[in-house]
């Protein structure tokens, strides 16, 4: 199967994903702009050289004369590596001083006497070249000079370069922070998820009632999908058991029929191997009408265990009705069967009539399968604890099988064609009681089965 | 035959180096196996060099040195030449005259050169680390203390305006500084002195000029024309040739002026066009080392940034402490100074205050 990459993995790549173009955004930006100020920076260093120098042109006995300032060269000396071109053009176009093959560039029409700044090019090395213009109205000497100035561009460049990286560090800082708090709300948010997972897998696999686990408005659509699922099985389920109810009461009426009529066959009649076989059909509708009362005990004890309220009972006054109800008229009368209860008759929060089923259902067990000579019926109790014990000699059940004993329909080889619901419905009743099902095995002729159930506290009416 | 004749040119040229080649060229000869050929174009006098490169090679004895002197003013032009042609000229050069090795540099006639040693080169001697300056050197007054009083020996360049204007008859004619027309260095001297205090310079030349001072194209001349007494007064030496003069000759003394002292640090390139800019470089970063600061301080230069000043010379303790060095920095600002409009409006002004009004007598070499 093609494993879905995590939410969380899908959150990290496309927030990831944003925050690497907005980073690269935000680089390219901060270039831009660092670039720009640069520019502006060091060309008004350019332009302050430009005038300065502009400034010292001055006409002299009918010639123009050009005083350098050493300052404006101070001045464009702020950019310590840069080199330095400059070029004093007269008002005839002849170069005074200078760099006489530094070229200005054409200014725009019509602005002849604004002050220039442009890139360019010089000796092979990319210049930033500033021009300023000069008016003499000297007899003598009239019209425009200019000052053109380059200069090479590594102070702009550099620090072009420091503010990027500056800025860039900022940015990486930023989306690092960013991508962690965002790792980390991504897994505080998804952190519902796994409760709900948590609460639905640590569900009783009976309970079908509606998970009541508090998600996140976003989680909903799914918890009710899961609860209306619930909902669904569980009516299915109730229509399964009242369909299996049913069945079986419609089965028990022609069964005992069935029953009577096989009675009315007198065996007498038959030869040695029609006898037989007649023994085995009474035997065999003998267990079929037992697990048909099973399943509709089942049914009860399932429907009783939604539906009634529970109460404070008597544990012994139920097992002693259980005992009776479980030994049969015709039993054995080699065997011995005892009943003891203590006196102070704990009592426990239940349904008489459910665990009565349960403790019939386990004497008529031990009957059938386990006693040889002896069966002991004890209630007893404890501070925590009531307790109902049935004991009896017969060879028991092995502990590896304790844990199968109790499912339904379960087989094993000493109780072969035994299998029934005996256990199933005990335990069903005990657990809805909040109690539990054990087995004890003293010895090898001795096995116990012990229903364990909360003892009730609470005042007795 | 000829094997006998090469022998005995070979051991001449061993033991005359200076008669190997020409005039303005000396040859210093690998100490061991020639590996390389290192050719240095320089203003300084040889004798002022010669203990440089006799250590220089005994860190590395297999590299043979050519030594090409030259005027300042030459050896710049000669320098452009060959960068606009983009000729080879040498492996290094240096020159007094830094603003033009300045303008070279701008020009991208440089080699960019940089090495531990060239670190700690001071900012304001090192631009690009094209240009470095490697010596620091005071202009000084000298004077003959046979001819100058001590009451009367000048400390300021205000006190030695002052003596020439109360003095003039006797010291008429005896007062020599350089001839900025013909050294590089005399006028990047004159332009900072203008730079520096235009008054007092002004003062200054109109003193020089009325006292008859006499111009000359290099500190040699002027130096044993004071210590003959012919000159009485020497303005603007370079402190390392006075100092030097004034070791060997007794009568001659070096005044520190005491209101400012312009410095200048001489100043060392490696052309782009170099054969050997290794060896330039090589060269170079001993010229910056201790070793070779050292062996400056000594033999060559007697000055230094940090140390005090050499014994005799009458100063302040300490140049730099005292606070009133001013050295030339190496930057842009020294392409002002070399300006060719600037220049020739300089040079001409102050052949006009100096010269014009002298007798004609003193104004021709």
């Amino acid at each position: 199967m093609q494993h879905e990459p995590s939410l969380f993995a899908r959150l990290a790549r496309r927030i990831s994903l944003v925050l690497g173009i907005g980073a690269a955004l935000l680089v390219s930006a901060a270039w831009y702009y660092a670039e720009t100020a640069a520019d502006k920076a060091y060309d008004r260093l350019l332009v302050g050289a430009a005038l300065q120098m502009a400034e010292s042109l001055s006409v002299e006995n009918g010639a123009l004369s050009v005083r350098l300032p050493t300052s404006a060269f101070e001045l464009l000396g702020l950019a310590e590596r840069d080199r330095i071109f400059y070029r004093v053009i007269d008002t005839k176009g002849k170069t005074v001083t200078g760099y006489d093959d530094l070229q200005s560039p054409e200014p725009p029409d019509g602005s002849r006497d604004a002050l220039d700044i442009s890139e360019g090019t010089y000796k092979g090395e990319a210049v930033r070249i500033a021009r300023a213009t000069r008016v003499l109205a000297d007899p003598s000497v009239s019209g425009r000079a200019y000052v053109i100035v380059a200069q090479t561009n590594e102070a702009r460049s550099a620090l072009t370069r420091e503010l990027t990286l500056r800025a860039t560090i900022l940015v990486l800082i930023m989306s690092l922070l960013a991508f962690a708090g965002a790792m980390l709300a991504i897994r505080y948010a998804l952190q519902p998820v796994e409760r709900l997972g948590a609460a639905v897998r640590r569900r009783d696999p009976h309970d079908l009632t509606p998970v009541t686990v508090d998600v996140p408005r976003e989680l909903d659509p799914f918890v009710s999908s899961i609860n209306h699922f619930m909902g669904r099985l569980d009516e299915r389920v109730d229509l399964l058991q009242r369909f299996i109810a049913d069945a079986a009461h419609q089965i028990r009426t022609p069964l005992t029929a069935l029953s009577a009529q096989i009675d009315l066959l007198g065996h007498d009649k038959l030869d040695k191997a029609g006898r037989q076989h007649f023994e085995r059909v009474q035997q065999r509708t003998g267990e079929l009408a037992r697990l048909t009362n099973q399943l509709l005990s089942h049914a009860m004890v399932i429907h009783r265990a939604d539906s009634i309220q529970l109460e404070p009972i008597s544990l012994v006054d139920v097992a002693r009705r259980a005992y009776r109800a479980a030994i049969p008229i015709t039993v054995d009368p080699d065997i011995v069967i005892s009943f003891e209860a203590p006196d102070d008759r704990p009592f426990v929060l239940g349904d008489a009539v459910s665990l009565r089923e349960a403790i019939v259902n386990v004497i008529d067990n031990a009957l059938r399968h386990g006693t040889d000579q002896r069966l002991e019926v004890r209630v007893r109790s404890d501070a925590i604890d009531a307790y109902v014990e049935v004991e009896d000699d017969g060879p028991g059940i092995p502990p590896e099988g304790w844990e199968k004993a109790t499912q339904r329909f379960a087989t094993s080889k000493s109780h072969e064609g035994s299998s029934g619901l005996g256990f199933a419905i005990a335990q069903e009743v005990v657990n809805a009681h909040g109690g539990t099902l054990g087995f004890r095995a003293r010895d090898e002729k001795s096995f116990t089965v012990v229903l364990t159930l909360p003892l009730y506290k609470g005042a007795v009416k | 035959m000829m094997r006998v004749f090469t022998t005995v040119l070979a051991i001449i040229v061993m033991v005359f180096p200076a008669f190997a080649a020409e005039d303005n060229r000396t040859q210093f000869p690998a100490l061991q196996t020639e590996t390389g050929r290192l050719t240095i174009y320089s203003t300084t006098d040889l004798a002022a060099m010669k203990p440089l490169i006799d250590d220089f090679q005994q860190s590395a004895p297999g590299i043979t040195i050519d030594y090409i002197e030259y005027l300042t003013n030459e050896l710049h032009a000669l320098a452009s030449e060959a960068c606009r042609k983009n000729q080879p000229l040498g492996d290094l050069l240096l020159s007094s005259s830094v603003d033009q090795l300045l303008k070279l540099a701008n020009d991208g006639c440089a080699a960019s050169h940089t090495s531990p040693e060239t670190a700690r080169v001071a900012d304001w001697a090192n631009w690009r680390d094209e240009v470095f300056g490697f010596t620091y050197e005071p202009a000084v007054f000298v004077y003959n203390t046979r001819k100058v009083p001590p009451a009367e020996v000048p400390r300021t360049h205000v006190e030695l305006a002052d003596l020439l204007r109360e003095k003039l008859d006797y010291y008429r004619g005896r007062v020599g500084t350089y001839d900025i027309r013909l050294s590089g260095i005399g006028y990047l001297l004159a332009f900072n002195d203008a730079r520096q205090t235009n008054t007092v310079f002004g003062r200054l030349l109109e003193s020089m000029a009325r006292a008859s001072a006499v111009a000359r194209c290099c500190t040699g001349e002027i130096l044993e024309e004071v210590a003959s007494g012919r000159l009485y007064i020497g303005y603007n030496m370079l402190g390392s040739y006075a100092y030097d003069a004034a070791r060997k000759h007794p009568d001659l003394r070096v005044v520190v002026p005491r209101d400012y002292t312009l410095v200048l640090s001489r100043g060392a390139l490696i052309p782009e066009s170099a054969k050997r800019g290794d060896l330039g470089a090589q060269f170079l970063d001993y010229l910056l080392s201790e070793r070779g600061q050292l062996v400056a301080r000594n033999n060559a230069f007697y000055f230094s940034e940090t140390g005090s000043l050499p014994p005799d010379v009458d100063g302040p303790q300490n140049l730099k402490e005292s606070g009133i060095a001013q050295p030339i920095r190496i930057g842009p600002a020294l392409l002002a100074v070399q300006d060719w409009a600037q220049r020739q409006r300089f040079i001409e002004d102050w052949s006009r205050s100096l010269i014009e009004l002298n007798s004609p007598e003193w104004t021709r070499e």
